[in-house]
This record gives structure tokens, sequence and C-alpha cells, in this order.
């Protein structure tokens, strides 16, 4: 063994020189074209006038602040607006501009409640849960905070406990934002926390009516038999919310419910999960008509392999290029230390390299931390794939303690089928 | 990625999606005795925000946009980038005219869009043995943006190690890099007996630093090197024992060892008939475990390194497909064997399989492009460690038992069964039938 290993070091430092430093720098061009388009910037919404003015005006916003860093209602509003661009376009610089927006407050323990707030929004969109978890409570603690400041706090905090599983302190704070605490905010808020406590139900076994109640809530025209009809008028949040659980009932009416929760709200995560539908349904051309010219967000690039992988197979040179240069990206996140690409990257390794050990390994760290179905679902197919199926077991544990179910979820071999069985039994005894 | 939950009619805030690659900058530094070239690629999508680039306003950059405003480009990386050499400050200073000129504006694409190359000449006062790094870039604008620097001699020596890989974080002070003595500069100052020192192994970051405080002066090199390796050799450990592959690879080899294969005259046909029967002599066994043990590991030591090394990259199905095929081979051979003494010929041409199978896990577990020595041997000597366990465990008992009817009956038993197990492994993994919608 020494001797194997002696040669192992010798071997391996031997190599190791080899690769010289110039190999990792990109090639240095030189454009010579003065018109030459080198760089698309994140586009702005509107015709070449608006978008013209867009930018005046985040120009001027940010003039503005310069002048007056320590103007709280300046530096919230330009937080509030890079927050609202982050959204749109998944952009984690946009985090960097609105903690770059409240630097005086930001490392400030005793910030004001508005700026924890904005503080526990960047936190868990960099999924560091925990923490944003201690900002919320000390907002909801502070006494005298402002009515909205509370109601947004709390449905950020029902979101990031139900990102982690924890359904039934999930459903306390919504069920707080529908009482009669918040009854002087309106109906608005009133709905979101009734369109809450419904989804949270639907990942508890109760599926069936929580879809009629969103479809109430969305004013669908038949709430009562159909879930079908996307609500015309309702918010694109909401027919999100519908499209998702129809997608985990397996319900082919997610296509116009995803459809219409783009229309009205065609951000990335939006995007990204219409895509994600239509992949399952082996429309894979549709994804690419949908995602081309998106591809700077990592998860658009990642459904766009997918569909070309679909499409033309994982030795075509489209799908080999968008996995390279996705590999690239995520490899650079690791470098910073962002571990916060685990659903995804177990994707990359699965679907599109084809490493379903590495999948498993990415899905099992992800899970750890997070339980929403998507994650449910990158575990169970990982585990599958690798002949790891006792891998997932904390997953068929999970649901069976939470009553979830999930019509993706068909698949996962011996450890699975107890689960399965039991969710077979409970639909029998339930449907008349 | 996580679903926007916002209330509409409250502030536009909301959790949203970690989703574009953030915002890095790559430094690269090598240093020349007493000078340092310095450069650094920015993303355009980060100057714009800055300097507003973007002067016609139709969210696309041309050429001329970002070539009529370099000098305010080079400014805001003069401003933000400072170098010093043991010490004392170093100077940007003009290069010996390279074609084309180290001043022309020039670009360079990375996986997330296209970056203003900047590169400056630094000289510093005396050679330089360590540099520290003053980074500042965006700080005031976004404080999540880093730097990822990597710091290395030009000197191309056999024995020159790898760069040093860094990430720098806005506005967090000097990050110092101690730079491996040069062989042939003997300077008898203070610095170069700590120089003496340094491990030769490069330095490589931890795996996962914790966010925003990975500073080369705050975290001593040969520590976190040391718990970097450590790391590696847990996740070497770890891949090979929880590797079901691996393990009945290696068990269809070492059942047999505690046997030699005789040839005893048929007594009615009189015609020679190898079968099993138990050794005597230890001492065979162990050779015979050792020399098997030993071509795994050559065998796989040469394919990871070369994998990991990216001079090789074979597609991980057909990997995968013929390390299911290696196990179902071994454990065949077993019943009817072809290769009874020399078994560590075809463990070592299997173990060159196995080798592509332990790189795709090495390199998931958080490979630093540019430090690779540790990793490598970390990974290795883990996976080593869990062969050893298993031998370990397999062995006195086989040595015992190896008389007995019962390990007769496990051995053939045995073996039919992890043929069987893998075979189906072999189909699954060929025809890709575990990969559902999708």
């Amino acid at each position: 063994m020494a001797r194997a290993t002696a040669s192992l070091l010798a071997l391996a430092l031997t190599l190791v020189v080899a690769p010289s430093f110039a190999a990792e720098e990109s090639a240095l061009q030189f454009p010579t074209q003065d018109d030459a388009i080198v760089e698309h910037l994140p586009t702005h919404v509107g015709d070449a006038a608006e978008r013209r003015a867009a930018r005046a005006a985040e120009r001027a916003q940010r003039a503005a602040l310069q002048e007056h860093p320590d103007e709280l209602g300046l530096a919230l509003q330009a937080a509030h607006g890079a927050l609202a661009r982050g959204r749109l376009r998944g952009d984690p610089r946009e985090l960097g501009v609105a903690q770059a927006a409240l630097a005086p407050w930001w490392s400030r323990a005793d910030a004001p409640p508005e700026v924890r707030l904005v503080r526990a929004t960047v936190m868990q969109s960099q999924h560091l849960f925990q923490p944003a978890l201690v900002e919320l409570d000390a907002v909801l603690a502070t006494p005298g905070v402002a009515l909205p400041v509370r109601a947004q706090a709390e449905l950020t905090r029902a979101g990031v406990q139900q990102v982690l599983g924890r359904f039934a302190e999930a459903e306390a704070g919504c069920r707080r934002l529908a009482g009669a605490d918040y009854a002087a905010l309106g109906s608005g808020v009133r709905l979101n926390a009734l369109a809450c406590i419904a989804e949270l139900a639907s990942l508890q076994g109760h599926a069936d009516s929580a879809a009629a109640t969103l479809a109430r809530l969305a004013g669908a025209p038949d709430a009562d038999s159909a879930t079908t009809a996307a609500g015309a008028a309702a918010p694109g949040w909401l027919n999100l919310m519908r499209a998702e659980l129809a997608q985990r009932r397996g319900d082919a009416a997610a296509g116009a419910l995803f459809a219409a929760a783009l229309k009205s709200n065609p951000d990335v995560y939006t995007q990204c999960a219409y895509a994600d539908w239509l992949l399952d349904q082996h429309r894979a051309a549709e994804v690419v008509a949908l995602l081309k010219g998106n591809e700077a967000a990592d998860p658009v690039l990642l459904r766009v392999a997918l569909a070309y992988r679909q499409l033309h197979g994982r030795g075509h040179p489209l799908t080999r290029e968008a996995t390279a240069t996705l590999g690239e990206r995520y490899d650079a996140a690791l470098l910073r230390g962002d571990k916060s690409h685990g659903r995804e990257q177990s994707r990359y390794e699965l679907e599109l390299r084809g490493d379903a050990r590495a999948a498993l390994r990415h899905a099992r760290s992800n899970w750890a931390v997070q339980h929403e179905p998507a994650d449910a679902l990158v575990l169970a197919r990982a585990a599958h794939a690798a002949h790891r199926d006792d891998a997932a077991a904390p997953l068929w544990q999970f649901l069976r303690e939470t009553g979830g179910r999930d019509a993706r979820l068909s698949v996962g071999g011996p450890a699975a089928a107890p689960f399965l069985q039991a969710a077979a039994r409970t639909e029998a005894r339930s449907t008349p | 990625m996580i679903r926007a939950l916002a209330l509409a009619l409250l502030m536009a805030m909301a959790p949203l999606a970690q989703a574009h690659k953030a915002s890095d900058a790559y430094l690269t530094l090598r240093v020349d005795g007493s000078t340092v070239d310095a450069r650094i690629d920015i993303a355009l999508r980060d100057l714009d925000r800055d300097l507003d680039l973007d002067t016609d306003a139709d969210d696309q950059l041309t050429w001329k946009e970002v070539r009529t405003r370099w000098t305010d480009i080079a400014a805001l990386a003069r401003r933000d980038v400072h170098l010093r050499a043991d010490g004392a400050r170093c100077t940007p200073g003009v290069t010996p005219a390279p074609v084309p000129p180290a001043e022309a504006p020039a670009l360079a694409q990375h996986s997330d869009g296209t970056y203003a190359v900047l590169r400056t000449h630094w000289l510093c006062t005396a050679p330089v043995q360590a540099l520290s790094v003053e980074y500042t870039l965006f700080a005031n604008t976004d404080p999540t943006h880093r730097g990822i620097a990597r710091i290395a001699r030009a000197q191309a020596t056999a024995d020159a190690p790898a760069p040093q890989l860094a990430v720098l974080s806005p506005g967090k002070g000097w990050h110092r890099f101690t730079l491996p003595a040069l062989p042939a500069v003997a300077t008898p100052d203070a610095a170069s007996s700590t120089l003496a020192s340094a491990p030769p192994a490069p330095s490589t970051m931890p795996a996962t630093p914790p966010p925003g405080s990975v500073d080369a002066a705050a975290t001593p090199p040969a520590e976190s090197a040391a718990s970097t390796f450590l790391g590696f050799v847990r996740e070497g450990v770890h891949h090979i024992l929880i590797g079901y592959d691996h393990i009945l690879f290696l068990l269809s080899l070492l059942l047999p060892a505690v046997w030699i294969r005789s040839v005893k005259p048929d007594p009615r046909t009189g015609l020679g008939r190898a079968r099993w029967v138990p050794a005597n002599d230890l001492r065979h066994a162990l050779t015979s475990v050792l020399k098997v043990v030993t071509a795994f590991t050559v065998a796989h030591s040469i394919t990871l390194a070369l994998s990991v090394l990216d001079v090789v990259d074979p597609p991980s199905r057909w990997v995968e497909s013929v390390i299911a095929a290696s196990v179902v081979l071994a454990a065949l051979n077993n019943l009817w064997p072809l290769v009874s003494e020399a078994r560590w010929k075809l463990t070592f041409a299997f173990g060159l399989v196995h080798g592509f199978g332990f790189a795709s896990a090495l390199k998931d577990a958080g490979l630093a492009k540019g430090a690779l020595a540790a990793p490598l041997v970390g990974f290795n000597v883990g996976v080593e460690i869990g062969q050893l366990c298993i031998v370990a465990v397999v062995l006195p008992l086989a040595w015992s038992l190896r008389g007995t009817r019962t390990y007769r009956g496990a051995f053939a038993g045995g073996s039919l069964a992890i043929a069987a197990v893998a075979a189906l492994w072999l189909v699954q993994r060929a025809f890709d039938l575990s990969l559902i919608a999708g």
C-alpha cells in the first residue's frame, strides 16, 4: 500500500504542475467594429422611449441616494426597486444593490423594521433561511411597527417556513394574516392569507379541496367542479399557485394556468415553472420558444439545456454548449462558496451529465435544508437513478408525516412502496 | 429557487430567486521578481451600473460605448485595486510594450457574459515574497460582489505549485498571500524564514468558505490546506463505502484470495480438473490480496488523475456501464475462472474504469481549479482507507472460514448474487432506464 500511495503521490504531483495558468484565462478579444454589439444588458420593459425613461429613473434614484445616503425613505425606495428588478430578472446582483442602498443601517442590530424586512428578504433569497427568520421574528416582535410592514413580514415568514417544511408554523402565520388584526389592510391581504392557507392544506393531503378553494378565490366561473379555468382577473401569483397545485395533482389544467400566470407575471420563477411542466409533457420546442434570450439567468439556461436534450439528445452541440456553460457558472458559484443551487445542480448532474451519484449528493444536501415539492422530486429521481432508493427515505417519511402527495412522484422503488400503498389506501377511502 | 410571495398592494417586496450567476471579477496576478502582472476581468454589466456605459439606453452595449469610456473603466479599477509587497505599496506602471499594448481595451467572454479586461504592470520596491491585495471594487454599489483571485509566481518551473486561489470580499481590508520561496532566491531577511516553513503545496481555498470571510491573512494557509485535505480524505472514504459497485467489485476479487486453484486428476478419467481448495499459506493469501488491492489502486489513480485534469473525459453513462460490467465479470470469474492466479491483471484493467467513476465523485466534491494536488491525493488516500477497511473486515472472516462448507456455499451463492445484481445495473445504466420523465 505504501508503495502504491507513493507512486500515486508522484503521479499526481507531476500531473498537477503541467496545466499552466494561461489555460484558465479566457482569451482576449480586440473588437474592430465600433457598432459591434458586445453585451446585452438586462432589458427594461417598453419601447425605446420608455426604456430610456426607466434607465434615467434608476440613474436619478441612485444619484439622489448618493447625495443623501442617510435618507431612509429614499434608501428604502431604492432597495425595493432593486428587489423588484431582481425578482423579475432573477439577478442576485440586485440583492447587492438593495444592500448597498441600505448601507448606513445594514449591519446595525437596531436597524428600523423596514430595513430588517429587506435584510430578511435578501437573506432568504441567498437561502440563509435561519438568519432570515431571526430578522422576521424581530420585526414582528417590535411594538408599533406599521401594519403593512408587519403583514409583509408575516407573509414572508410563512413563505420561509413553508420552504423549510414547517407547515404548522406557516399556517399559523397565514391564519393571523387572515384575522382581524390585519383586516384594516383590505381584501388584498386577506386574499393572500386565504390562498396561503389553502396551499398549505394542499401540501398536507387536502389537494382537491384546496384546488377548489383557490379556484374560488381566483373567481373562476365554475369553482365547485372544474379547476381548469384560469381566473382572467386573478393576480399572476394566484394563477401560479393554482398551476403548481394542478401540476402536483397531475391535472392537465396546469398548462393554461401557467400561461395565465406568465401573462401577468413574466418573471424568471414563473417562466421556469412553466418550462418544467412543458418538459414533463415532452413539449421541449415550446420551452425553447418561451425562454430563448433569457439565458443569462441560470435556471433559465438549465431549462433551455434540458429542452435541447429532449429535442436533439445529449450529444448535440447545442445541448453540450449549454451544459458546459451551466457547469462553468456552477463552478464559479462554488468558488465563492454559494451552495444555493442544489436543487438545480442535481438536475444538471442527472439529466444533462448523466451522473446520478453526483445528482443524489446535491439532492440530499438540498433536502436537508429545503422541503418544497420540487426538492422532493429531485431527491426521488436522483435516488432512483443512482439505485439508492433508500436515500430518499427521509422524503417518504416527510410525506407520510405531512400527508403530501405529488403525481410526479410515481417512482421511488421499494422505499417508496409503503408510502405509495398507504396513500392509495387513503385515497380509496376518501373517494366515495 | 423560491417562489415570490408579495402582497401586491404593499411594498413590491418578496423573496426572489437566486438565479443568475452573482457578480464576480477575475484577478490573475503573476509575480515576477519585483514586478506583478495583473489582469482583471470585470463584467460589463457591473461597469454599466456604476458608469452608465449604455449611452443610448438601448439595453445593449456596442464596442464604441465601451471603448470610448475605457479611461473611466481603467480609473475605476485603479481606484479600487491596490497591491502591496512585503508592506510597501507597489505602483502601477507601463508594460514593456507587448503586442497589442497592455493599455489597449480588450474584452473576454465568461460563462455569464462579456468582461472588460484590464492589464496592469505593477512595480514593487523589492522582490515580492508576500503580496497583499486591497480590493474595494463595487463595495458601495454591490456588496455581494467578489473578486476571484489567482496568484502565483510567473516562473513555470517544474516544482512551481499551482496558483493560490482566494475570494476577495470588497472592503475587507488587505488580503495577504505568502508566495512560495524561489529556490534560487536566498534572501537572509526575516520574511524568508517564515517562507521556508510555508507548505510546498498550494494553499487551497476551503471547499465551502464562510461567506465573505476568506482572507488569506486571517486563515493560516497550512491549517486551511490541512483541513481541506482531510475533507477530501473523508470524501474518498465516504465514496467507496457508499459505492456498492466498488465494494462488490472488491468483494468478488477478495473472496477467492483465501483459496488456490488446484488441479486434481479425476480418479475415473485420469484427466486433470481444476477446483478451488483452501490455501494453507497465509502469506500466499496476503500476497494475493496485496496484488489485487495495489493493482486496483494504481489503475484507478491513473484514470482518476487523467479525468480530473481533463485529459480524458469519457461519458459518464459509458463509465458507469463498464463499471457494472466489471463487477459481473469479476463475479463470474469466481464461478468459471478464466483468470485465477493473475487476478491482479484483471483488476488493473477494470480499475482503470473505476478511476473514471471516482473522478466524477471527486469533481463533484468541489474542486477548485488550479489547486488539484491536495484534493487528488486526499481523495485517493480516502479511497485507499475505505478499501483497507473492507479488506480488514472481509479477509480475516474469509481466512477463518475458508475450509468450511458455509464459505464454499457463500462463495458460490455470493458470486452468483453479485453477478446478478451487477448485470441488472449494467442493463439499467447501459440503456438509461433509470431516467424518468425527461
